[in-house]
């Protein structure tokens, strides 16, 4: 029964497709925390906005060591973009990681553009100690004040890596993938690098510097945005 | 896993992402000239050479034709077809959606041969000349009032640039027949009796062959450089982009405009009050309406990406009572054997 509430809740809060992500890698549970907080900062630039500024939060809560739900939101000024998420997953342990099955559903508002935009995502994330593998879809419909467009279904895929077991209380990995937290992207690729350390009382430092260019394969040089998160995280 | 091992694993993502002949590791890595210097030089050469980008004025209907992603390499039959095409519809001008040749400095060539060929023809048909040095307009008084000189005479071509033409530092190329990549003109619609104006209407044209117009090109939108002189009111006004905004279907992988880009640009057209919107890249084609803006993705007229006749370019008919109508106009040329 509980099982089925929780499918009925993914169901409903995503009904689309692979979501949000923890970019510094799932957390199974580990039998000793149900809860994840985590919270960062993020200043970039943007070739249409300029500098951007802004705060995220993020929620997870662990129900059984395979059933999650979470949710999310962020805050950027400068960009004037506020996002909501919710979603959960299922993880299916492997010989070798797991393997996620995530929904997730988000709002995003570009109040500088006066555009609303509503995300499904559905995925599927192959984590290894090394290597986590993303591949899902997204329908995403935006909307301006007199009209709206849904776009055809958009590929989600992402490939990290990182150079020490993911168990370890530091790392440092490198991502390539065309989605990041709150958007999903057709073919425009974003890369760059991220860590995690260890902090005092189970916390944990993490940050992403993110290259985000513009344009497919042959333009992948041009420059179009550039962010820094650096955030905490803390279970209980 | 350990760091000679992601070593490998990025060896290979390179290797993939270079294996297209047509992206060289270099065109992955360097684009050539950057969007921001693009864009710096073509205003720089649009505010100077302004002049250059202007049309004679038009006496009520005109048509002028629309195709992209001819990805001209040793068969220059489509290029060539489009150029017949218009000149035998007497289209007042041919626009081209970028991607115009495929970056070797030999196709370059090709096609500068084929513009400057294409000229000849142009001049034949609309002027005369007693003596090849001072040409009239067809119809019109040989008096110093309307002599010009064959240097003089605008061959009617403009392109926006593609990425394929910026890999392989192509934009050296691409820039030395076309000069600017930034740019927009009137065209006036003048009264065939009094010759006073009675419309005008507005040709836009953007460089996105980065996947985005960059900080350069956005600035100089917003401080207004394409909005034409002080109270200028526009009947009509068309965009032409390299870059897609739409999508066809989820199996087009081409890049699009990121997210706040997109919705940059569907304001800023809104705010134009753009009649249509071309744009090409995707090698599809794709007809849609948002907010009152018709935007219409060509599919390649390249008889490499297409090699079947089909119907790959668009005229446009702007009417004197100020109607606009397009239709499809289908290219016959198929690979030589």
């Amino acid at each position: 029964m509980k099982k089925l509430l929780l499918m009925l809740f993914m169901a409903v809060a995503g009904i689309g497709s692979a979501g949000a992500q923890a970019y510094n890698g799932n957390h199974a549970f580990d039998g000793e925390h149900k809860n994840e907080v985590s919270g960062y900062i993020v200043a970039g630039n943007n070739v249409v906005t300029d500098g951007f500024g802004g705060l995220a939060a993020s929620y997870t809560r662990h129900f059984t060591p395979r059933w999650h739900v979470g949710g999310d939101m962020q805050m950027q000024f400068g960009k004037q973009l506020f996002s909501f998420d919710a979603g959960g997953g299922y993880r299916l342990p492997l010989k070798y990681g797991s393997l996620y099955f995530d929904g997730r559903f988000h709002y995003n508002r570009y109040h500088k553009f006066n555009f609303n935009e509503i995300i499904g995502n559905l995925s599927v994330i192959w984590e290894s100690p090394y290597v986590d593998i993303r591949l899902g879809e997204s329908i995403i419909h935006y909307q301006h004040t007199g009209d709206g467009y849904t776009e055809p279904l958009t590929l989600t895929f992402g490939i990290g890596v990182n150079v020490r077991h993911r168990d370890n209380p530091w790392n440092l990995g490198l991502f390539f993938r065309n989605y990041d937290e709150f958007y999903y992207e057709n073919w425009n690729i974003n890369w760059g690098i991220r860590f995690w350390a260890p902090l005092p009382k189970g916390m944990r430092l993490f940050g992403e510097f993110n290259v985000r260019p513009a344009g497919s394969i042959s333009q992948l040089a041009s420059k179009y945005e550039g962010s820094v998160k650096l955030g905490l995280k803390y279970k209980w | 896993m350990k760091l000679q091992h992601i070593a490998i694993m990025a060896a290979m993502a390179t290797v993939a992402l270079t294996s297209c002949e047509k992206v060289s590791p270099i065109g992955v890595l360097v684009s050539g000239t950057a969007v921001e210097d693009r864009v710096k030089m073509s205003s720089l050469f649009y505010k100077q050479y302004r002049d250059e980008f202007d049309m004679a004025g038009v006496e009520g209907d005109y048509t002028f034709i629309v195709g992209g992603d001819s990805h001209l390499t040793t068969d220059p039959g489509r290029m060539d077809e489009m150029l017949a095409i218009g000149l035998e519809n007497n289209d007042l001008l041919y626009a081209h959606l970028g991607d115009i040749a495929d970056t070797k400095p030999q196709y370059y060539i090709t096609l500068d041969s084929l513009l400057k060929e294409a000229k000849y023809r142009y001049v034949d048909k609309n002027f005369d000349t007693d003596d090849k040095v001072t040409y009239y307009p067809k119809g019109e008084e040989h008096n110093q009032e309307n002599a010009t000189s064959f240097s003089e005479i605008t061959f009617p071509f403009f392109p926006v640039v593609g990425n394929h033409d910026i890999t392989h530092n192509g934009w050296a190329l691409w820039s030395n027949i076309f000069h600017s990549s930034f740019y927009e003109f009137p065209v006036f619609v003048v009264d065939p009796v009094t010759g006073d104006v009675e419309a005008m209407d507005r040709f836009i044209f953007l460089d996105s062959a980065s996947g985005t117009l960059g900080q350069e090109q956005i600035d100089l939108i917003e401080e207004g450089v394409l909005d034409g002189d002080v109270g200028s009111l526009f009947r009509h006004t068309f965009v032409f982009s390299h870059t897609n905004i739409f999508r066809p279907s989820s199996w087009q992988f081409a890049s699009t405009f990121p997210r706040e880009e997109t919705f940059f640009l569907l304001n800023q057209f809104k705010k134009w009050n753009v009649d249509i919107a071309f744009c090409g890249h995707v090698h599809a084609w794709d007809e849609r309406q948002f907010e009152g803006v018709t935007y219409l993705t060509l599919d390649s007229m390249s008889e490499a990406n297409s090699p079947n006749p089909g119907d790959y370019l668009v005229r446009v008919h702007v009417n004197a009572d100020g109607t606009i109508t397009w239709e499809k106009v289908r290219m016959n040329y198929t690979k030589k054997k």
